[in-house]
């Protein structure tokens, strides 16, 4: 499905959403970011807590399909822009990181 | 990354590939903080370079268009409520007087402070890898005396042999691995 699908079926707000027909394909969960970078794989919707800018470095090298921060957390000033800037979605889900993968797994 | 010796090991190639004939890596940790310093004499950045480092947007690399190396220790530090600096002297304004100090200080108390990793595979590594540059390693700590290795004096007592050789480094390996097993003399 897509990141815009998704967005319709969960109602999760966005807090950028510059690539909506992004196809999702797999699903990767994790917060160390350097360990993230190297086994994210393309399009696949990554759910973390981070919400620094880097967390949009990592998801333009791993080329996900979109972010998802779990538990309510927001994004920090300026990293929406910048996600806008670098073609990055970013939503952020309601519900913790099972939660929120296990939501997935009923979509995809 | 989940070892703060990763980390010194990249920043490290960062001053090899700078051009760097000595780097200096020095340790020092108290029962509250580890700093580290990585000092190099390669050709240094400009002031506007310097402010750009990091940012995960900005890198050396022509292959893709993210470094993250001092993006990533940055944050790795200011989330154990410590810090990083960067300063630097350009090749250009300063010809015979430049290179690089980054300087990281982690709060080790602090949760999210990753451990330090294995030194000794780290110092082994980056001269086994680049043999004709010079590496100055102190590690001061609390709980032992401090562990030095200068392959500058290392090179004066081999003469003309060379650091990578298997033997050379299984001296270096087995010389820093006493020296962080000796106990504290005073104590």
């Amino acid at each position: 499905m897509t990141v815009r699908e998704l967005i319709q079926q969960t109602q999760w707000p966005t807090a950028a959403l510059p690539a909506a027909d992004r196809e999702i394909t797999g699903v990767y969960m994790g917060d160390l970011l350097s360990w993230v970078m190297g086994r994210a794989k393309e399009s696949d919707a990554w759910i973390t807590i981070m919400s620094n800018n880097n967390i949009v470095a990592v998801a333009t090298l791993a080329d996900t399909a979109c972010i998802i921060l779990a538990e309510g957390v927001t994004p920090d000033p300026g990293v929406a822009a910048l996600a806008e800037q670098k073609g990055v979605n970013i939503l952020c889900s309601p519900v913790g990181a099972y939660e929120t993968a296990r939501l997935l797994s009923e979509y995809l | 990354m989940k070892e703060l010796s990763l980390n010194i090991l990249d920043v490290t190639e960062n001053s090899v590939k700078a051009g760097a004939a000595l780097t200096q890596i020095r340790l020092e940790q108290t029962a509250e903080a580890l700093t580290i310093t990585i000092e190099d004499d390669g050709c240094g950045m400009d002031a506007e370079t310097v402010k750009r480092v990091t940012d995960p947007f900005y890198t050396t690399r022509t292959t893709r268009s993210v470094g993250l190396g001092l993006p990533l220790l940055r944050l790795e530090a200011e989330q154990t409520g410590g810090t990083l600096t960067v300063s630097s002297r350009h090749e250009a304004a300063h010809p015979t007087n430049h290179g690089t100090i980054v300087q990281a200080v982690f709060c080790t108390n602090h949760i999210d402070c990753p451990p330090l990793g294995d030194m000794v595979a780290t110092m082994v590594t980056l001269i086994q890898g680049h043999p004709e540059r010079d590496f100055l390693f102190t590690h001061t700590r609390p709980d032992g005396p401090p562990v030095e290795l200068d392959t500058r004096q290392l090179r004066q007592i081999l003469e003309d042999v060379p650091l990578d050789g298997y033997e050379v480094l299984q001296w270096i390996q087995g010389y820093l691995r006493e020296a962080y097993a000796a106990e504290d003399a005073e104590e």
